[in-house]
């Protein structure tokens, strides 16, 4: 077999080609472990400084019943007697009555604590991530009131499909180890 | 048996055409990005937006002007008796005469959260917890005690020779003379002296002092507004929750007010942002403007994000011509209204 000219011949091709395809073989593989290694690092959660509270929460997450859930943030509440979040924008009365309640699954607890505050506590089986209650207390109270999704219900799905229907952009990935975006009593 | 072999082709050929038709329509249809909405039922949306309207017979005042205060964060606003009226933002006061602002800002130390202006030009302005005083050219002139960490004055008032500040942070209203010596505390509940105590779920409570004598403050969580005597005493309150345009809507309002000179009450809400006019006796006379008339990007201003619905309480004054100044903290513009001339 003659030598080539510039010193390559079929098998330094073939052997140099093999050592190629195992390096660009082993680099790919690396790359797919760090990047699966990276999403596992990371999961998804709302941002309530940017959610705007659409709805889509509640029926574009792939499980039936949503992750996204409503949270409070009893440190920015103001335990309003008329809280916006828990009654109707045009109450019949001042009470639990279920006509004058906002959140249609009757989610949100009021319990009295004393003259003239009341406390709200989120009923989670109830809650189906609307987002009705958060736009209430945003509109007209301190924004105490949010929504977040629930890493104990949440899959982690690499595409949200939750995040894909967000108008807001308010989804984005946070680190595993601080997994919830709370509200601040400074930002209230 | 071609035939039959044909004819089968032909079925299996025209279900698959099927099956990938109701694939394409299926895919096509499928709304991955949101757009058609959530696709939940009416009782699940939040709908304020009837609420918003007022009846155009209502509203007794026009826009005539808008100033841009050139702040970035805008926190109070008042009107001097020259007619000069000050804005605070930004750690500093600005001051605009007729349409211009003056060039000199007078810098602060820290971000005020209100301020006065006395008929002898001295301009009083509230931090976080602590009131300082100023000249007209900008010079600090004294410096009062902090009244400690929990403290948030959100508004001061100086009536001849005595200080109101309203401490959000503590419910109270602070009582001083102008010396900055502490005199009293008004409005902290005392069932015997049948005072309610303030309710302040969020930083807004406002107090002037009326031409009666009498000390208004407003207490947003029992939606109203209460007179004090300088001494403490409840002497009366008016004002009542309603979504209605004659209450006062959400969870606290009012959350400022003025006092013009026939002694009515401009009054400003949040949430729904409605100026609204009140005679003597809390009886509602009319509107300046609401949301529709404080459009924002041609549509009626109710606000959709934490952070835009937080900042979306304005401060209010007027002149002695009987203009209102309206603070836009969202927009950070000094709105004028004027009322519009009975035919």
């Amino acid at each position: 077999m003659a030598e080539n000219k510039n010193g390559i011949n079929r098998r330094h091709f073939l052997r140099d080609g093999l050592w190629a395809a195992c390096l660009t073989g082993l680099g790919g593989t690396a790359g797919f472990l760090s990047k699966k290694t990276n999403a596992q690092n990371t999961v998804w959660q709302i941002d309530p400084e940017i959610c705007v509270a659409c709805g889509n929460c509640a029926t574009y997450c792939v499980q039936e019943e949503s992750a996204v859930k409503c949270v409070h943030a009893y440190a920015v509440c103001g335990y309003c007697r008329i809280c916006f979040g828990f009654f109707g924008p045009e109450p019949h009365d001042i009470n639990e009555g279920a006509e004058n309640q906002l959140c249609p699954t009757g989610a949100i607890k009021r319990t009295f604590v004393e003259d003239p505050y009341y406390q709200y506590t989120i009923d989670e089986p109830l809650c189906m991530g609307c987002g009705k209650c958060v736009k209430g207390c945003n509109t007209f109270g301190n924004g105490s009131l949010f929504l977040q999704v629930r890493h104990d219900r949440c899959l982690n799905c690499n595409e949200c499909s939750i995040a894909a229907a967000c108008p807001s952009g308010a989804f984005k990935r946070v680190p595993a180890d601080k997994p919830y975006l709370l509200k601040r009593v400074d930002r209230a | 048996m071609n035939r039959r072999l044909g004819k089968t082709n032909i079925k299996i050929l025209v279900a698959v055409f099927v099956a990938i038709a109701i694939a394409v329509v299926a895919i096509v249809r499928l709304d991955t990005t949101g757009k058609k909405g959530s696709g939940l039922g009416k009782e699940f949306i939040y709908d304020v937006k009837d609420l918003a309207k007022i009846d155009p017979n209502l509203i007794l005042y026009e826009e005539t002007g808008a100033i841009g205060t050139g702040f970035k964060v805008a926190r109070g606003i008042a009107v001097g008796f020259d007619g000069h009226v000050y804005v605070a933002g930004d750690k500093s006061i600005r001051v605009v005469f007729g349409s211009h602002w003056l060039p000199d800002d007078i810098k602060l130390a820290d971000m005020p959260m209100c301020l006065t202006v006395t008929g002898d030009g001295k301009i009083y302005v509230g931090f976080k917890d602590h009131v300082e005083i100023y000249d007209g050219q900008g010079k600090r002139l004294a410096t009062w005690q902090s009244l400690g960490d929990d403290a948030v004055l959100t508004s001061i008032a100086v009536s001849k020779n005595d200080v109101f500040v309203a401490d959000a942070g503590n419910r109270i209203v602070v009582h001083y003379d102008t010396a900055g010596k502490l005199i009293n505390r008004i409005g902290a509940r005392d069932k015997d002296k049948n005072i309610p105590g303030f309710v302040v779920p969020s930083p807004y409570f406002d107090l002037a002092v009326a031409r009666d004598g009498l000390l208004r403050v407003t207490n947003p969580g029992n939606h109203r507004i209460e007179a004090y005597t300088f001494e403490g005493d409840l002497e009366f309150s008016w004002g009542q929750f309603s979504a209605g345009v004659k209450g006062f809507c959400g969870c606290c309002n009012p959350v400022n007010f003025a006092i013009l000179q026939d002694e009515s009450f401009v009054t400003c809400e949040k949430g729904l942002v409605r100026i609204k006019i009140y005679d003597p006796a809390g009886v509602f006379v009319g509107a300046v403007a609401g949301p529709e008339q404080l459009v924002q990007e041609g549509t009626s201003r109710i606000c959709e994000t934490a952070a835009e619905c937080q900042t979306g309480s304005f401060d209010v004054a007027v002149d002695t011509r009987g203009r209102i100044f309206v603070l836009d903290t969202i927009k950070n513009v000094v709105r004028i209204f004027t009322r519009i001339k009975e035919e």
